[in-house]
């Protein structure tokens, strides 16, 4: 743990102690004081839907650590599930393996896109909702994911990605997204727990109030789960700020160092 | 030259032979028989705005090869950004040396070849797709490399007294009339505007006016105001085509990649 602790602080290390963007959030609103009111309703868009659209960061649900904070679903995106993971035998061992060597072919480590479910638990991330199309944008490598909510279908045979096909669509006041054509190989938290080819994600996002955005995230992957499990990922809104860039290989210095043991 | 297309041709390989997406685009107009009509006028947005939102690809103005033109095809402007100028470049001179050294060191450290993000300009001339998506206050563009992004304030903020020095720097923009013209300051040291080397320096600012002179054709007058490097603004103008009924592909650069161990230069 101390070395996947470290091996987290070597990765996030730059971009928290970096400049911060200070700019009023427009349309937020702000107590009498002027300070941002996060418990106000959530703002709906002009055909009456909650607009998710907003600056959002992982709450901090623990206590931070010495040497920073990080969600701790970050490190196991089950760590509120009390029985664990429904982990296929293989998967188990996958997993076991993957933390036991260090997590030496973690992607995230390499540069390569963390995928859906690891990006909702890193950094901060950028929603914006427009008509028909919803992005989330990413620090991490200045990366978007797309979200079509114009009602197209999933697509039958999806080109493999590591962010997948994303459609959404309402019920009521939640945006229920279904997510499928995974490439394979991609993990869900430093822990090495896998998703596969054959996974089925389902975010339903609610905006509770200005302040706070619930995404219930469902992993539906019968290859490497023996059922479905839901874990909730609550979101705050980070206001007057922005995003910043975090270019993983700009000036990279520790792959080489990333032997295992 | 040859060894120069060569790379071109490596790097961008893989995603030739992907999946196209099909489906069509929403609010396209059509011809009596179905086909996208590029010649429309443009669209606008709610507020009498010109709408640039599209998916949009440099114009093809390479020949194509005599065994027939491939899926998609680097245009001139990203071997060469200037290449429609007539005098060049007004180099400052150690940026001349330097563009002329990353070309005879055969491009050993070019960021694009190192997977590292190519910047706003050679984004621009890669010849991927990129969609635009216009919101009111942020427009947005999306580039199939590394599937990312970049934004474009339109709420009427300034430009950062003292920004992050960034890939992309940090983008501004407002309405001329019917033509959106964006700032852009910010930019870290040592990017690359094209293939050739030729430098853009943490003193830039370049200015993009984009105009969508109809449904199928988006005009961008890019003009590189780098006092480090060149010894006046230059101007240059690039043509984006609309690519109908299409959507972007992810191509993330360090996927499988087998071929930074071969760059060694000469």
């Amino acid at each position: 743990m101390k070395t996947l602790s470290a091996l987290i602080v070597v990765a996030l290390a730059a971009p928290l102690t970096a400049q911060w963007l200070h700019y009023p959030t427009p349309g937020l609103p702000r107590t009498a004081d002027g300070k941002p009111n996060l418990s106000a309703p959530a703002p709906r868009t002009a055909d009456g839907k909650p607009d998710l659209s907003g600056v959002w960061a992982m709450q901090r649900n623990l206590p931070c650590q010495p040497m920073g904070c990080v969600p701790p679903e970050f490190g196991n995106i089950a760590v509120s599930l009390k029985d664990g993971l429904p982990l296929q035998p293989w998967a188990r061992d996958l997993a076991k393996n993957r933390r036991e060597s260090l997590r030496m072919d973690d992607p995230i480590s390499h540069c390569i896109p963390p995928g859906i479910v690891e990006l909702q638990t890193i950094a901060f991330k950028k929603i914006v909702q427009t008509p028909g199309l919803l992005l989330i944008l990413h620090e991490t490598d200045a990366s978007y994911r797309q979200i079509f909510t114009d009602g197209r279908p999933p697509l039958r045979d999806p080109q493999p990605t590591f962010n997948g096909y994303s459609t959404g669509k309402w019920e009521g006041d939640t945006l229920v997204v279904e997510t499928t054509g995974f490439r394979d190989g991609i993990w869900l938290d430093v822990s090495g727990n896998p998703i596969t080819d054959a996974a089925k994600v389902t975010e339903r996002f609610r905006r509770v109030d200005y302040g706070r955005l619930e995404i219930d995230l469902t992993v539906g992957d019968p290859k490497a789960y023996t059922k479905p499990w839901t874990v909730k990922l609550i979101q705050r809104l980070q206001a007057d700020t922005d995003l910043m860039d975090n270019i993983c290989l700009e000036n990279e210095k520790d792959m080489k160092h990333m032997v295992g043991k | 030259m040859k060894i120069f297309l060569t790379m071109i041709v490596v790097a961008l390989t893989a995603p030739l032979t992907a999946q196209w997406l099909h489906y069509p685009t929403p609010g396209m107009p059509r011809t009596a028989g179905g086909k996208p009509n590029l010649s429309a006028p443009a669209p606008r947005t709610a507020d009498g705005k010109p709408d640039l939102s599209g998916i949009w690809e440099m114009e093809r103005n390479r020949p194509c090869p005599a065994d027939g033109c491939n899926d998609i095809q680097a245009p001139q402007e990203f071997g060469n950004i200037a290449w429609t100028l007539k005098d060049g470049l007004p180099y400052q001179p150690w940026a001349r040396e330097l563009a002329k050294t990353r070309r005879e060191t055969l491009r050993l450290d070019d960021p694009e070849s190192h997977c590292l993000p190519p910047g706003i300009v050679e984004l621009t001339t890669l010849p991927t797709y990129k969609k635009f998506v216009q919101t009111p206050g942020l427009s947005l563009i999306l580039h199939e490399r590394e599937s990312s992004y970049r934004q474009i304030f339109t709420d009427g903020r300034p430009l950062p007294q003292d920004p992050q020095p960034a890939f992309n720097g940090y983008s501004i923009g407002k309405w001329e009339g019917d033509t959106l013209v964006v700032e852009t300051t910010g930019f870290r040291d040592g990017l690359w505007l094209d293939t050739g080397g030729n430098p853009l320096t943490d003193a830039a600012k370049i200015t993009e006016r984009f105009r969508r002179v109809n449904y199928g054709r988006l005009e961008v007058d890019l003009t590189v105001d780098d006092p480090k490097a060149y010894t006046r603004p230059w101007t240059v103008k690039m043509i984006q085509t609309l690519a109908a009924d299409t959507d972007l592909i992810d191509y993330i650069c360090l996927e499988n990649e087998k071929d930074m161990k071969h760059m060694v230069g000469k």
